[in-house]
């Protein structure tokens, strides 16, 4: 796997000051991707426990690929795009940020820390921001610990529920 | 074959003395969570079993699980590593299986066993002794009594119980179940005065065969001859397809093989139980699906059941346990069915009389 | 019951409508009834067991009803919310179906109940159902009724599960999906539910495992429940439905709460409202958002 954590210590045992948390960011293409960008071009230092996914708009940021990225190992998720009122199809981020506010909830409500999940409106010119959200939810995540309450791809192997 | 009885405290003791010796138990209790539904679980003594209930769910879950891995694989540098799922299966009883849930593993055996012996459910029979509980009759929706079967049935069963005051009378019904008594005899007592579990019985067989009994051969002879007929789509008509009857079914057996990836380094193929009743059970790769509508398949789960398996094995894949019925949302049941193409078939075959359904 | 029967006769007598889709007596209780033929009519019922949502046959998945393309249904007032919901998603025209409403005083949650309405009995959603009369029809039958006896046990449990920590949370629902058996009767019953290929049925790439282990259950049970947030009209048949009784209607009732609380958003039978995921307000809020 290529883009895998640096040496990341995982598992339960893991303990907090080693664990290096895999995080998944979705942005959008127009914004937040070009933001990321302007941050790498202008060399700031960030954590780099990041993939970033690039997706056209926020709006065609499904929970399900959020629901995907935990199932099969992230610990934390970026959702971040262009400013209210920025969007490049106009109204994409509004539908974006009225579906996560729902996903938000349900995640709370079935029993998942939505704190796992970052929202961030990152421009074209913010690289700055993007580094500081990069940071500030690695930071967090890492105190937050692994990802323990998602069953994971590899718990379903012994499984036998129906027993 | 011999009768003896068991005391309750006695088969108390003799349950935890089977746990301890490692010995799996299955039978009625509460499911954990909301619903807090009867169904066949592992306990761990007497004090969870409810005996004498039906339970919601079927005994197949533990003979053919909802889901289930039977082959896994890894990746090792560029080679694949193929992992062999385990068949064993560890020594088990049930205990209070309705008799046509019983009966029903005897009947799936002939699939399973067929053109390929399937390890994974003939380890787990052979390792499972099954001591039934006699019915008290059923409900509305039972009709064990049309496909052969009865209350009292002992068919699948390595022992029967049946209730009596402070305990149960015990049958023995196969040399298995007869070994299995010597091997615990010390928690078993005399039959003593059968009167009780006699007239259990007696009542159980009234309460059953007050209801109608569809003549099962003409029913099938009709199947036969109507596989175009405008009554399967109008049947269907209220049928939402979503296959909860085949689900809670003890004899329908159909699964589907699925490959999962869990991660770059390898995966798992599953089997995982499917349903007639899904669109998706037949729909090709082309986008054709030969049984475009809830009439076709409809018509294929009961065909199935009283044409196809009889066909084949020589027996109806049906014990009339009656959980579609009681399960099905938007009220089919399977007797009235049963009595319509029963009626149907009396037309076309006068020499079968719509009275004759509810002759014993 | 007569002045149904009646109405449905005409309406078939009249060639108005191929099908009447109603409630009628059924071996175990009530069930749906479809009449086709003017003589069919007098199986035609209406009473406190007519729980299930009947438009959940007006659905354009239902292929097999096609043949009766012109259909007139019998709805209560919660029903005639999901006729909302499909006339706003444009997957039925209004031109094409009869609504027959009854006046409804509450039914019970189960269609094989008997004698009368108690607060132990009544569904669920009756508990804050203000809707007597259907407004949503093209013809109103039936006595007027009295409201239904109140019932909050749903709003109690979420209230419970709400006060629990995240862990307790997870190890309730845990507890709930991992009885789920991926038969997906929960969708195949639902009203919203019309669409052709479920993402869950989806195989490249499969999205939602079909295996009935804890990550799949989680999963199809999460993306349904996201599905039908701002769309579920809290009829709670994919409860009823449920071979192994998951208590479903807490989360889509959860998800009503969160629509209501930020978006101010209830279930209608005004099919001109938008959807609340379907729409947005520019100054929504968004405290959550860096």
């Amino acid at each position: 796997m290529s883009n895998q954590a640096p040496s990341a210590a995982r598992g339960p045992s893991a303990d907090n000051a080693t664990f290096e948390p895999r995080i998944v960011a979705f942005v959008c293409n127009w914004c937040t991707y070009t933001g990321a960008d302007l941050a790498g071009t202008s060399r700031i230092q960030m954590a780099s426990n990041v993939r970033i996914l690039r997706l056209p708009c926020t709006g065609r940021i499904d929970p399900l690929f959020v629901m995907k990225a935990f199932e099969r190992g992230a610990d934390g998720i970026i959702v971040s795009g262009c400013h209210p009122g920025d969007c490049h199809y106009i109204v994409g981020n509004f539908h974006a940020r009225r579906r996560f506010r729902v996903f938000r909830e349900l995640l709370d409500f079935l029993g998942v820390d939505p704190e796992r999940i970052t929202f961030s409106w990152v421009s074209a010119s913010e690289g700055g921001k993007w580094a500081q959200v990069v940071n500030d939810t690695t930071r967090r995540i890492r105190e937050m610990g692994p990802m323990e309450s998602w069953p994971r791809a590899s718990t379903a192997l012994d499984d036998d529920l129906h027993g | 074959m011999q009768t003896r009885s068991i005391k309750t405290k006695e088969l108390s003791a003799l349950l935890d003395q089977l746990r301890a010796a490692g010995v799996e138990i299955i039978a009625p209790a509460r499911a954990p969570g909301v619903g807090r539904a009867v169904v066949y679980r592992r306990v761990s003594g007497f004090s969870d079993i409810i005996m004498g209930v039906q339970p919601r769910g079927t005994l197949k879950e533990h003979f053919l699980p909802a889901s289930e891995r039977i082959l896994g694989w890894r990746r090792g540098g560029a080679h694949l590593e193929l992992l062999e799922a385990s068949t064993d299966c560890a020594p088990r009883i049930v205990l209070g299986a309705f008799p046509c849930d019983a009966a029903a593993l005897e009947v799936v055996d002939a699939v399973m066993g067929w053109d390929y012996r399937d390890e994974f459910w003939f380890n787990r029979r052979q390792a499972t002794i099954v001591v039934s509980i006699a019915c008290d009759g059923g409900d509305e929706s039972c009709f064990c009594h049309a496909v052969g079967l009865s209350p009292g049935s002992t068919r699948g069963a390595d022992l029967m119980f049946v209730p009596v005051d402070g305990g149960f009378q015990v049958e023995v019904t196969t040399g298995r179940g007869q070994a299995w008594l010597e091997e615990h005899q010390e928690y078993f007592s005399e039959a003593g005065d059968s009167t009780q579990a006699v007239a259990f019985q007696e009542r159980a067989t009234t309460r059953s065969s007050q209801r109608p009994r569809p003549h099962m051969e003409s029913i099938g002879r009709w199947l036969k001859n109507n596989f175009q007929h405008d009554y399967w789509d109008q049947l269907a008509l209220r049928c939402h397809g979503c296959g909860a009857c085949t689900m809670v079914c003890p004899t329908c057996h159909c699964f589907d093989l699925v490959d999962e990836p869990e991660g770059p380094e390898g995966g798992s193929r599953r089997r995982n139980w499917d349903t007639c009743q899904a669109a998706t059970f037949t729909l090709h790769a082309s986008g054709h699906n030969p049984r475009p509508g809830q009439g076709a398949r409809y018509r294929q789960r009961i065909l199935h059941k009283f044409s196809i398996y009889p066909a084949r094995f020589h027996e109806l894949l049906c014990t009339g346990c009656g959980r579609c019925s009681r399960v099905c949302s938007s009220g089919m049941d399977m007797l009235e069915l049963l009595g319509e193409i029963h009626d149907m078939a009396s037309i076309t075959e006068p020499t079968t009389s719509p009275e004759a359904r509810n002759e014993p | 019951m007569k002045e149904l029967q009646d109405l449905a006769r005409r309406l078939l007598l009249e060639g108005r409508v191929d099908i009447v889709i109603g409630y009628q007596q059924g071996p175990r209780g009530v069930r749906p009834s479809f009449v086709t033929r003017p003589e069919q009519a007098d199986a035609l019922i209406f009473d406190e067991r007519c729980v299930h949502n009947l438009v959940t046959y007006l659905s354009p998945r239902r292929a097999h009803l096609a043949a009766w393309p012109r259909r007139a249904v019998v709805v209560k007032g919660c029903d005639t919310r999901a006729v909302a919901v499909l006339l706003r998603e444009s997957h039925i025209d209004r031109e094409d179906i009869v609504l027959i409403g009854l006046r409804c005083g509450g039914v019970h949650r189960s269609a094989e109940a008997s004698g009368p309405l108690t607060a132990e009995s009544v569904a669920f959603r009756c508990a804050d159902c203000s809707i007597r009369e259907p407004e949503l029809v093209d013809h109103l039958l039936g006595d007027p009724r009295p409201a239904p006896p109140g019932n909050s046990r749903l709003a109690e449990r979420i209230g419970q599960l709400e006060s629990m920590s995240h862990e307790q949370r997870r190890e309730f629902w845990n507890n709930e999906f991992s009885r789920c058996i991926r038969c997906h009767a929960c969708r195949q019953v639902c009203p919203m539910c019309y669409c052709e290929r479920c993402i869950a049925d989806k195989t490249r790439p499969r999205w939602i495992e079909s295996s009935a282990h804890l990550r799949g259950n989680t999963a199809w049970n999460m993306i349904r429940a996201m599905h039908l947030a701002g769309r579920c009209v809290g009829c709670g048949e994919c409860g009823r439905a449920c071979p192994v009784g998951i208590p479903l209607g807490l989360l889509n009732r959860k998800l009503a709460m969160v629509v209501d609380e930020h978006f101010d958003y209830r279930a209608t039978d005004d099919p001109e409202v938008p959807g609340p995921l379907g729409s947005f307000r520019s100054d929504d809020a968004e405290e959550f958002i860096v």
